[in-house]
């Protein structure tokens, strides 16, 4: 046990004092964390809960604004702002924000909206002999920056209010005509509006999930919930290039020699030089959530939040993916001759299997092909496993699969890294 | 087994994977307790191979190896504590400090507390190394760095001290600190096994050698004999000009002449009767208008009986 501690003692000192070493572990996720959170938040912006921003200039005050209103309030995808009589009603303001991105929609409702509205009934129906009655104009603002579909959410939610309006507008006429008056003011048929629901509504829904291939699609994360489980990991395997390098010089170094030829068992070796980058891993892991949790909202993303998820599956998927690249690290120590070649490899290597694995770009935006080969990088099981707790809340259960496969990983890297290590010391 | 020897190894075999002839080709080491052995041989020729093998670094394809008694198969840790082993690699880390170093080995080595403490000042003083324990080792000299290896394989207090080529790459006086360090060391009781390029060393610090090439012996026994034994037929001869490519090949096929080496205006060759090639060469210079500055024959150097052993080739 006191050669287990004096090891840890001593790698743990020569890691601190390769002070590139630790930028390239602790600086590197940092940054892509950062970047890619706030970078990526509008490209995910659509998914989780966020809302498109819609401001609302109601310059009617009557039945058409507080119905347009009433009817995006209704619907999750929007969050209403109204500008406030008094407030910003210029329509060169309002475009200006909704092009800069401030707002994603702008809705203008013109004063006597309602009252056009009416007398344009009355006089399709003829009640009226006036001349034609001017159209009500409407006009609907969208962020250029939006997608086709997301513009044209934004139009039909506004078509159907305006539908609706329409049809009961015309309703209260007729009643008019044949003497049947519910009700009595116009104020009072908004009332009714509110209250009264179409003959069907439809809401979106998942399927339920005993249907097949329910839960086989991958979760949609937030860009930081995204970001901080991807980017740890990635720091966590590019471990593999101090670890080997540090080991790779202490063979040449003919330290590794002189320990072999003293009566430490090999077991002490190796893991007092895993046990402080493991330790490493975590403290990575861990900063990247700060980051996450802190950081990055001060900067204007989201923070990222672990509500709902399980900390134990967190600390087990963590421990068993910094196994596994640790596991890694050694096996390339192994098969590299020279700290150059383990730096170029290491470095390739991780990259690889973070593209694969869906580091760089999210899983779900890969199509269905590309989504399959993500299971051969073992990172990918890692971010698998870090969804499934931050996107669905997911607990223990859900990670032992992908922890075990990481798990083996670890083992299997380090039975080759001793067969081979035994063939060279043969 | 005889029972003055600590280490005997016989017809010790071992071919790296992939290679096309063996490191070791069939050695045997007889090794008297108390012995300041040293093991002699050109670059290639196997003594890291074998030292590795007597250190229990590595297993031999073939051969037995008995030390102190113990066999190497079966007794491996017992073996490696009684063993001190400095690579040939300076083998220490370069962003520790001289004493995290000694700490870190001396505790690798079973060594803990108090003990590990003394052990540790110990070695530093040995070194003078005391006044710059605790700064890093990238800081210093090559010879410091020697000093601190050498030191480092002796924290535990080893029956046996293995030396591989100890002394490359530093001055005269860091080399001679080693030596007469492990003269010390060697007189209160140790036993070194020396390996090295450098015939003045050996010659100065080792009472037996082995002449090691190609992975086999050519040579052992006693200094004094063997240089008794071979000098006598070595011939050197300094020029005031290089000899042309004819007159060397004439020098070659001289009677009784088995190898000859040029190096500039010098050359050396070996026969079987040295007194009649003397005169042979005396006579060749002179038809060839080159005059002889020095000639030597029966020196004592270990250099030339090298050359003697392993003729020409070795330095191809
Ligand atoms: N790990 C290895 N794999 C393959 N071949 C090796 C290995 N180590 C040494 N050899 C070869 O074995 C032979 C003996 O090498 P060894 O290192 O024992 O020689 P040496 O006498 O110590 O030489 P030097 O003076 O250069 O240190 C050489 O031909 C060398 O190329
Ligand atoms: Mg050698």
């Amino acid at each position: 046990m006191k050669r287990l501690y004096h090891s840890i003692i001593k790698e743990t000192k020569v890691i601190i004092r390769d002070k590139e070493a630790l930028l390239l572990l602790f600086a590197m996720p940092t940054a892509f964390v950062l970047i890619m959170s706030l970078a990526m938040k509008d490209a995910f912006g659509d998914k989780g809960n966020a809302a498109f921003s819609v401001v609302i200039i109601d310059n009617d005050r009557s039945v058409v604004g507080e119905t347009v209103t009433e009817v995006f309030s209704f619907i999750p995808a929007f969050k209403v702002e109204m500008a406030l009589p008094g407030g910003i009603t210029d329509p060169v303001k309002i475009q200006d924000d909704v092009n800069a991105g401030r707002h994603k929609f702008a809705v203008i409702i013109p004063e006597g909206a309602t009252k056009g509205a009416v007398r344009r009934i009355r006089q399709q129906l003829a009640f009226t002999k006036k001349g034609p009655a001017k159209e009500v104009s409407i006009r609907l603002f969208a962020d250029p920056a939006l997608r086709p579909d997301q513009n044209h959410l934004a139009a039909s939610t506004l078509n159907r209010a305006l539908q609706g309006i329409e049809n009961r507008l015309l309703w209260e006429q007729f009643g008019e005509v044949s003497g049947v008056t519910p009700q009595g003011s116009l104020k009072e048929t908004a009332e009714v509006l509110r209250a009264n629901k179409p003959f069907a509504e439809v809401y979106p829904e998942s399927p339920a999930s005993n249907v097949q291939g329910a839960h086989k699609r991958p979760p949609m994360p937030t860009a930081v919930q995204q970001s901080v489980p991807a980017w740890s990991l990635f720091a966590m395997f590019m471990l593999i290039i101090p670890l080997s390098v540090t080991f790779i010089k202490e063979r040449q170094q003919g330290a590794l020699l002189r320990l072999r030829s003293m009566p430490a068992p090999a077991w002490v070796i190796i893991c007092g030089k895993a046990a402080p980058f493991c330790v490493i891993n975590q403290l990575q892991f861990v900063s990247m959530l700060l980051v996450g949790i802190y950081v990055v909202p001060l900067l204007g993303g989201d923070a990222l939040t672990i509500e709902g998820g399980s900390y134990a599956g967190i600390a087990i998927v963590s421990m068993s993916a910094s196994l596994a690249a640790v596991g890694y690290g050694v096996m390339a120590s192994v098969f590299c001759k020279t700290a150059e070649q383990a730096t170029t490899f290491g470095g390739t290597s991780v990259i690889i299997f973070g593209a694969l694995g869906g580091i760089m770009v999210p899983k779900f935006l890969m199509p269905p092909v590309m989504q399959k080969i993500t299971v051969i990088s073992p990172m990918g099981w890692g971010l698998d496993a870090f969804l499934d707790i931050f996107v669905r809340g997911g607990g223990v259960r859900d990670i032992l699969t992908a922890s075990g496969a990481l798990l083996i990983f670890a083992i299997a890297c380090a039975i080759t890294a001793g067969a081979r290590f035994k063939y060279l010391s043969r | 087994m005889a029972h003055d020897c600590i280490i005997e190894a016989q017809g010790l075999v071992k071919t790296y994977p992939g290679a096309d002839r063996p490191a070791v080709a069939g050695i045997d080491l007889r090794i008297k307790k108390g012995a300041f052995y040293g093991v002699l041989g050109p670059n290639g020729a196997g003594k890291t191979t074998t030292l590795s093998i007597c250190s229990g670094l590595m297993r031999p394809d073939s051969g037995l190896l008995d030390i102190a008694g113990l066999d190497i198969r079966k007794d491996l840790t017992e073996i490696k504590g009684i063993i001190g082993l400095v690579p040939q690699e300076t083998a220490v880390y370069p962003t520790l400090t001289a004493r995290e170093n000694l700490l870190y080995f001396g505790a690798m080595q079973g060594l803990s507390g108090d003990r590990l403490k003394t052990r540790v000042d110990y070695c530093l003083d040995v070194a003078r190394l005391t006044p710059l324990a605790d700064k890093r080792v990238e800081t210093f000299s090559g010879g410091l760095k020697r000093r601190l290896s050498l030191v480092a394989g002796l924290i535990h207090e080893p029956k046996i001290l293995f030396l591989d080529e100890p002394t490359v790459g530093i001055d005269p006086q860091s080399r001679l600190f080693i030596y007469e360090s492990l003269k010390k060391m060697n007189s209160s009781g140790m036993t070194i096994v020396y390996t090295s390029h450098y015939m003045e060393e050996v010659e100065t610090l080792c009472a037996e050698i082995s002449i090691i090439d190609r992975g086999v012996i050519i040579a052992e026994g006693r200094v004094d004999d063997m240089v008794i034994r071979h000098s006598g037929s070595v011939i050197e001869v300094r020029l005031n000009a290089p000899p042309p490519e004819a007159l060397r090949q004439k020098v070659s096929a001289l009677p009784h002449v088995s190898g000859a080496l040029f190096d500039a205006k010098t050359f050396t060759v070996k026969s079987a009767k040295p007194q009649q090639t003397i005169g042979d060469i005396m006579r060749l210079m002179e038809e060839s208008n080159l005059n002889i500055l020095s000639l030597c024959h029966g020196g004592l150097s270990l250099e030339k009986l090298f050359i003697s052993l392993t003729g020409a080739k070795l330095r191809e």
